[in-house]
C-alpha cells in the first residue's frame, strides 16, 4: 500500500482535498478564503478526473480538465470582482453580515 | 475547548478520517507481479530513425517498436510512491493552511504549495501538458489576482471561521458528516489491488503521440472537443468583461466618482 501507487491513491487524495475545501467553505466568513476553498475543490475535481483518464486510457479527461481550468480561472475573475465591488460599498467582505437582500 | 484551535482539529479530524478510511480500503501490498504483456516504450535513443526526421515519425517508430512485449524486470515504483507520498502532503498540508490560517497571504502561499503539489501529481499521472497548464494558470496566474485582491483589501480578518448561530453550526456539521459517508462508501469501492498494469506507462495514442503530451491533448482537444472549447473561449470574453463592468468604480451620472463607504445608498437617493 505504502509503496506500490495505484489509481486508488490518487482517488483518496482527491477525495481529501475536496473534503478540506467544502470544511474551509463552511467554516470561514471571509470571501475570499472561501473562494479559495472552492478552487481547491475544483482541483480536486481535476485531479479525479485526470486520475479516471489515465485509467481508462482516454485523454478526453485531459481536455475535459482543462476546460474546468478555464472556468475555474473565469470563475475566480468575476468573483474577486464581485468581491472588489462588495468591498468598495460596504467596507468589509465577511459573508455572514451580506444579508441585506434578508430585508 | 477555545474556538482558535477548534478549527484547527477538525481538519485534523476529517484528514485523518479519510485517509484512514482510504487505507482500511486498501489491501496489503499486492506483490507487484510484472505483466508479460506490458507496453515498455523503448528510450528515444532506441529508434533507428536520425534527429532530423519529425517528431512523429519518430514516435510512430517507437510505438511500432513498443510493441514488443518488455521482458524481465517489473517497473520499479519506490520513486514514484516517494514522489506520491511526498507531493500528497504537500497538497494536503497547503490545502489544511488555506482553511486554517487568519493571514490571508499566508492561506494564499499555502494554496501555492497545493497547486505545485498537484501540478506534481498530475506529472505522476502522465499528464505532462495539464501539470503545465496548472502551473500557468493557477500558479500564474489565479494567485497574483488573489494576492491584487488581498491587496486591494487591506483588511485583516477578525474572525477566523463562521461561529455564528447555533442551526448554521449544525447544519454545516450534518453537510460534513454527510460528505464524508458519502466519501467514504465511494472510497471503499475502489479498486484495492494495485496491479502492474496500473503502475506501467501508458501507451501512445493512436496517432502516434506520447500520451498525455501537448501533441496527443491538441489532437483530441481539437478533435472531439472542439465545441467545449470554442464555448471556454466565449465563457473568458464574457467573464472578462462582466469582471471589468462588476469592478469599475461606481460613477453618478455626471461621470463623478461616487465616494466608498456610504453602501451604495448615495447613488440610490440622487
Amino acid at each position: 500500500m505504502l509503496m506500490n501507487i495505484g489509481f486508488g491513491h490518487f482517488l483518496v487524495l482527491a477525495a481529501v482535498l475536496f473534503a478540506i475545501g467544502a470544511a474551509g467553505v463552511l467554516l470561514r466568513k471571509n470571501v475570499l478564503i472561501i473562494m479559495m476553498s472552492i478552487e481547491l475543490m475544483l482541483n480536486a475535481a481535476n485531479l479525479t478526473i485526470i486520475t479516471f483518464a489515465r485509467m481508462h486510457g482516454d485523454l478526453g479527461g485531459h481536455s475535459f480538465a482543462m476546460v474546468v481550468i478555464a472556468v475555474a480561472a473565469a470563475e475566480v475573475a468575476v468573483g474577486l470582482a464581485i468581491v472588489v465591488a462588495i468591498f468598495r460599498t460596504r467596507r468589509h467582505a465577511d459573508v455572514d453580515k451580506l444579508n441585506i437582500l434578508k430585508h | 475547548m477555545t474556538p482558535r484551535v477548534l478549527p484547527y482539529l477538525l481538519a485534523l479530524a476529517l484528514t485523518v478520517v479519510v485517509l484512514g478510511v482510504g487505507a482500511a480500503a486498501f489491501a496489503p501490498p499486492a506483490a507487484a507481479q510484472p505483466a508479460p504483456a506490458q507496453v515498455k516504450p523503448l528510450p528515444r535513443s532506441a529508434t533507428p530513425a536520425g534527429k532530423d526526421v519529425s517528431d512523429r515519425d519518430v514516435v510512430t517508430k517507437r510505438d511500432a517498436a513498443g510493441q514488443v512485449p518488455a521482458t524481465g524486470k517489473p517497473r520499479t515504483s519506490t520513486g514514484t510512491a516517494l514522489a506520491f507520498w511526498l507531493f500528497a502532503a504537500i497538497t494536503i498540508g497547503g490545502s489544511i493552511f488555506v482553511i486554517t490560517r487568519k493571514n490571508l497571504i499566508t492561506a494564499v502561499m499555502g494554496m501555492v504549495g497545493t497547486f505545485f503539489g498537484l501540478a506534481a501529481l498530475y506529472m505522476l499521472l502522465y499528464a505532462h501538458f495539464l501539470a503545465v497548464i496548472q502551473m500557468l494558470v493557477y500558479a500564474g496566474a489565479i494567485m497574483v489576482l488573489f494576492v491584487f485582491v488581498i491587496m486591494i483589501l487591506n483588511k485583516p480578518e477578525d474572525e477566523p471561521y463562521a461561529t455564528k448561530g447555533r442551526a448554521g453550526k449544525a447544519v454545516a456539521g450534518l453537510a460534513m458528516a454527510y460528505l464524508i459517508y458519502r466519501l467514504a462508501s465511494v472510497l471503499l469501492s475502489v479498486d484495492r489491488n494495485v496491479t502492474a498494469a496500473q503502475l506501467a506507462a501508458p501507451a501512445p495514442t493512436a496517432e502516434g503521440y506520447d500520451w498525455g503530451s501537448t501533441a496527443a491533448v491538441g489532437w483530441n482537444l481539437f478533435n472531439e472537443y472542439l465545441f467545449p472549447f470554442e464555448a471556454v473561449s466565449i465563457l473568458l470574453l464574457v467573464a472578462v468583461v462582466g469582471a471589468i463592468a462588476v469592478a469599475r468604480p461606481l460613477k453618478d451620472d455626471d461621470g463623478e466618482v461616487l465616494p466608498p463607504g456610504d453602501g451604495g445608498r448615495g447613488a440610490g437617493g440622487a
